[in-house]
């Protein structure tokens, strides 16, 4: 997989702008604030749709004007592609490929593939459940574009069940108020629990897809993850990577076996029964997908409350790896690999682990505000692009 | 107002403001005898003058299949591809706590009742309202079609019905050909219509 070119048109702080990639590394170099990170943020949007900067579609949109329009050339084994982005000010973004306006906008991706890492990435170890669970979720993306709907379905069932409890609790408080000490303390019996039935089921089939796929993608990526890690600490540090599903899931008959989507449903259900009065008085669903975690361990210990600075790096940078085999080896070509401002901070023998895992086998971009900031391994073979206010132009030699 | 822009609006505001007051009357009459005569169908909710739709009362019609949409707009989205020939049933919504919208705010009693066979379903019985002997000894809906869109609220809608209306006909639903999560309107005709040819018995 290779984007050789990509378009900007009125995209953030570029007015007009188009890259040819050239080498399998190419490396923007720039003060800040330039536009540097504003490229990586076009070449992941192309990926997955997303930007993990913003939600907002008109904050893409150069100042002032009203649309914003990118686009990117990929080959791949299977031909070449063109993706296109149109972003507007005011009205909903449109998605083609090969020219053709696509109907469902998820058919977009897995065109082109990429695995980001930044400085931000320290927070997989450190950050909360949700910061875990975002960065499975692009994976999943990723491994499987229709995860992307999966995903969406879920949010939504999930939003219209909490709406329902919502109003339920507040019925719940306002009879508690005005009436007498008779409140029900376990659901009422009429046409609403059969309508709640059924968001219960929604809730356990949308959420079971969920779940399941997530059990998948962890044990696709835990190997590999442990490997590197046990590489780059001289067989030093075991990496431990565990989905924590908020429904418990029924044990596993054989090792690596994860269950069906009927049993995961049935589970699901169940762990709903459990917590029915606690969801009924709350007024939310307490259960499901959206309370996940991952638990990273090092030799046995939580990472995140006992690592030191230089092994949460360390983890980090293994997870990264994790992605970018997986990735390969799922979808049969190698992805792209976007650097923001990481290279810097990673010590030599890191990079150079990194420098040798990539050779010219996968795609990078690298920004950096220094170019002797690494090792000139890194350098040689490579394309510097210069980034000056929005506009990017390869370095003169004067 | 849906599909005006601010700026037509200020345009339409504008023009009407520089018009004779008389002509301003007619319009507001216009617009006031029309929602005072359009209202629902009383078997099916569909738009209608008549208390009976022109649908309801086309006897050349097969009145044993009923089809389920969720708004008037797919009544004549539908009725465009010419596919289907039997009457129609509108829910006026679909299911959806955020907009607190719950089952008894839809047409879904007034269906079971109409495939319970424990409402008037010929146009005699309902104009002339009285109940002919022979009227109740008329075949009985044979298929109630449910053509709600795939979304998650469409679904739970679906699923709620189905629930309902099982233990008095065959139910079932068009799956083919839908843009995931897109709306029944937005699809094209032929798109419709093979989703209606592809519809399938729901367990
Ligand atoms: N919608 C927009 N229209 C115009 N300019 C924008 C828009 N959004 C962001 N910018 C500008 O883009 C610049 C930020 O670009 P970017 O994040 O790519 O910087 P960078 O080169 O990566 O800097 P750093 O080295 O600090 O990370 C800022 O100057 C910001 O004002
Ligand atoms: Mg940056
Ligand atoms: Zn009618």
């Amino acid at each position: 997989m290779y984007l050789q070119q990509l378009q900007l048109k009125q995209f953030r702080n570029y007015a007009e702008q188009t890259v040819d990639f050239c080498a399998p590394k190419t490396i923007l170099v720039g003060d800040n604030a330039q536009g540097k990170s504003n490229v990586l943020e076009a070449i992941e949007l192309l990926a997955t749709l997303n930007s993990h900067r913003t939600h907002r579609d008109r904050e893409l949109v150069q100042w002032g004007q009203a649309i914003a329009h990118i686009q990117g050339t990929v080959t791949r084994d299977a031909g070449p592609a063109e993706l296109g982005m149109t972003f507007r000010q005011k009205a909903r973004r449109t998605v083609a490929v090969n020219g053709q306006s696509l109907r469902r906008q998820l058919d977009g991706l897995g065109i082109l593939n990429a695995v980001q890492f930044s400085s931000l990435d320290l927070d997989l170890v450190r950050g909360g459940p949700e910061r875990r669970r975002a960065w499975l979720d692009g994976l999943l993306v990723q491994l499987e574009p229709v995860y992307a709907h999966v995903l969406q379905q879920y949010n939504r069932v999930l939003r219209q069940r909490n709406a329902l409890l919502r109003a339920q609790a507040k019925r719940l408080r306002g009879e508690a108020v005005t009436g007498d000490r008779s409140t029900p303390l376990l659901p009422e019996t009429d046409a609403n629990t059969d309508n709640q039935a059924l968001w219960d089921a929604q809730l356990a089939v949308a959420g079971a897809r969920v779940i399941r796929r997530r059990s998948r993608a962890l044990t696709l990526i835990a190997p590999h993850a442990q490997t590197w890690q046990q590489q780059m600490s001289n067989a030093q540090e075991m990496l431990q990577l565990t989905y924590c599903p908020n429904v418990p899931l029924p044990a596993e008959d054989a090792e690596t076996k994860i269950p069906s989507q009927e049993i995961v449903q049935q589970a699901f259900l169940a762990a709903i029964r459990a917590k029915a009065t606690a969801e009924y008085h709350q007024g939310m669903s307490l259960v499901g997908p959206h309370r996940d975690d991952i638990s990273l361990e090092i030799n046995g210990q939580p990472a995140r409350q006992f690592g030191s600075q230089g092994q949460q790096r360390t983890v980090v940078l293994s997870l990264k790896l994790a992605e970018l085999m997986t990735v390969e080896s799922v979808i049969g070509e190698p992805p792209l690999l976007l650097l923001d401002d990481v290279l810097a901070e990673l010590d030599l023998t890191r990079q150079d682990r990194l420098l040798s895992t990539i050779q010219d086998r996968f795609q990078t971009v690298i920004t950096t505000t220094h170019l002797g900031a690494f090792d000139a391994g890194w350098r040689s073979g490579s394309q510097v692009l210069e980034v000056k206010e929005g506009a990017l132009r390869s370095p003169s030699l004067s | 107002m849906p599909g005006i822009g601010p700026k037509s609006a200020q345009r339409l505001a504008l023009h009407l403001l520089k018009r004779p007051d008389a002509e301003i009357e007619a319009l507001a009459n216009a617009l006031l005898e029309a929602k005072s005569q359009v209202g629902q169908c009383r078997q099916c909710f569909h738009l209608s003058a008549e208390p009976l739709c022109s649908i309801c009362q086309d006897m050349r019609r097969d009145r044993q299949t009923l089809c389920v949409v969720t708004d008037s707009r797919e009544v004549i989205a539908l009725e465009k591809t010419r596919e289907f020939r039997g009457l129609y049933h509108v829910l006026g919504g679909v299911i959806s706590p955020m907009d607190g919208v719950g089952p008894e705010a839809l047409t879904i009693q007034q269906l079971v009742q109409r495939v319970a066979g424990r409402s008037p379903s010929t146009p005699q019985e309902i104009q002339g309202g009285q109940p002919s002997t022979q009227a109740s000894n008329l075949p009985k809906i044979k298929e109630v079609i449910l053509a709600i869109g795939p979304s998650v609220e469409g679904e739970t809608t679906t699923l709620y019905i189905a629930q309902l209306i099982k233990p008095f006909t065959k139910v079932t639903r068009i799956a083919f050909g839908l843009p995931v999560g897109g709306d029944l309107e937005y699809a094209d005709e032929v798109t419709l219509a093979r989703a209606l040819e592809g519809r399938q018995e729901l367990e």
